[in-house]
């Protein structure tokens, strides 16, 4: 028989409070550090700043919810023609973007879907046009990047996901962005340099109506 | 003891993922306000005063030339790529000096 487990002895009293005392202190410096900061957002030793635990606490913002049946807007390809079983959205829209401030402007495209779009400036500006495809499956592509004031195109999405414009203002004065498309994308989503997202609303085309019509104003 | 040397390089790995994905971009575009040894005092035109921190990594630069950070003078148009979780706790990775900013003209 092993002779330590006949002199194995209950710890003292005062070894147990030592030991109590101590996990409790850890307890503690673990609520105060890391439990409050990342659950209830708050922080009074300021480790929820220091190690990102903040954000967890934030509430989610808010991403633009796919629209209920947004697989309508998935082509089916028959020969040369890509059918639907929704009809195509328009867009208008115009940005102001201030001195050396950035956006970016995105529809969300399923694969193979299309677009016609035009986009002018005030001013030439950075620019990149390009698309993310959705959350984990792969990393952004540029389709162009180069300086603009304008650009016409039709475009058919390679990947399901986010497809737009980066632009940035390279200069001191504020520059207007005017933007036309029409095409079959789901949801618009605008991304601003202060981190701000706006969702754009999109107007879904009647057939038989022209863009942007009622039937009270259709002639 | 040498099981728990990987557990515990696993568990700060993880953390520090979690903290790095909390964290994003901004870019903040205003007047120098205040100029201290690690920290920036950012006046938005939108009247937001945004303290930034800067380190040893944070670029300045003015013309795109690398400048120190002595040449930072309250005044100074700038443009502040900084990384963090909101505004009140932003690491600048760049600080460029740019051309006085031009106020929208009055319609």
């Amino acid at each position: 028989m092993n002779p330590d487990l006949l002199t194995l002895q209950p710890p003292s009293k005062r070894k147990l409070a030592v030991t109590t005392a101590i996990a409790l202190a850890v307890a503690i410096a673990l609520l105060f550090s890391i439990v409050l900061p990342a659950e209830y957002g708050l922080d009074p030793l300021h480790t929820g700043a220091a190690l990102g635990l903040n954000a967890l606490s934030a509430p989610t913002p808010k991403a633009a919810p796919n629209p209920v049946g947004a697989t309508m807007y998935k082509p089916v390809q028959e020969g040369p023609t890509g059918y639907y079983s929704a009809a195509y959205k328009v867009d208008s829209t115009e940005f102001q973007l201030g001195p050396y401030e950035y956006l970016e402007y995105k529809y969300r495209l399923e694969k193979g879907a299309s677009m016609l779009y035009s986009w002018t400036a005030s001013a030439a500006l950075t620019h990149d046009f390009h698309g993310d495809p959705e959350t984990g499956k792969g990393s952004e592509q540029s389709y162009d990047k180069k300086d603009r004031q304008a650009s016409n195109g039709a475009f058919t999405a390679p990947f399901p996901g986010l497809h737009g414009w980066y632009w940035e203002n390279p200069g001191g004065q504020t520059i207007t962005i005017t933007i036309s498309s029409a095409g079959f994308y789901s949801s618009a989503m605008e991304f601003r340099s202060d981190r701000s997202r706006h969702p754009h609303d999109l107007i879904p085309l009647k057939p038989g109506l022209a863009p942007g019509k009622t039937e009270s104003n259709n002639p | 003891m040498m099981r728990r040397i990987p557990i515990a390089t696993l568990t700060l790995l993880v953390l520090g993922v979690m903290a790095l994905m909390a964290h994003d971009d901004i870019r903040v575009v205003g007047v120098v306000t205040k100029v201290q040894a690690a920290k920036l005092a950012v006046k938005t035109k939108e009247g937001r005063n945004v303290s930034i921190k800067m380190n040893k990594q944070t670029s300045i630069t003015r013309d795109k030339k690398k400048i120190g950070a002595p040449e930072l003078k309250p005044g100074q148009s700038v443009v502040v790529d900084a990384y963090g979780d909101g505004y009140e706790d932003l690491l600048a990775l760049e600080v460029r000096i740019v051309p006085a900013i031009t106020p929208p003209a009055a319609k």
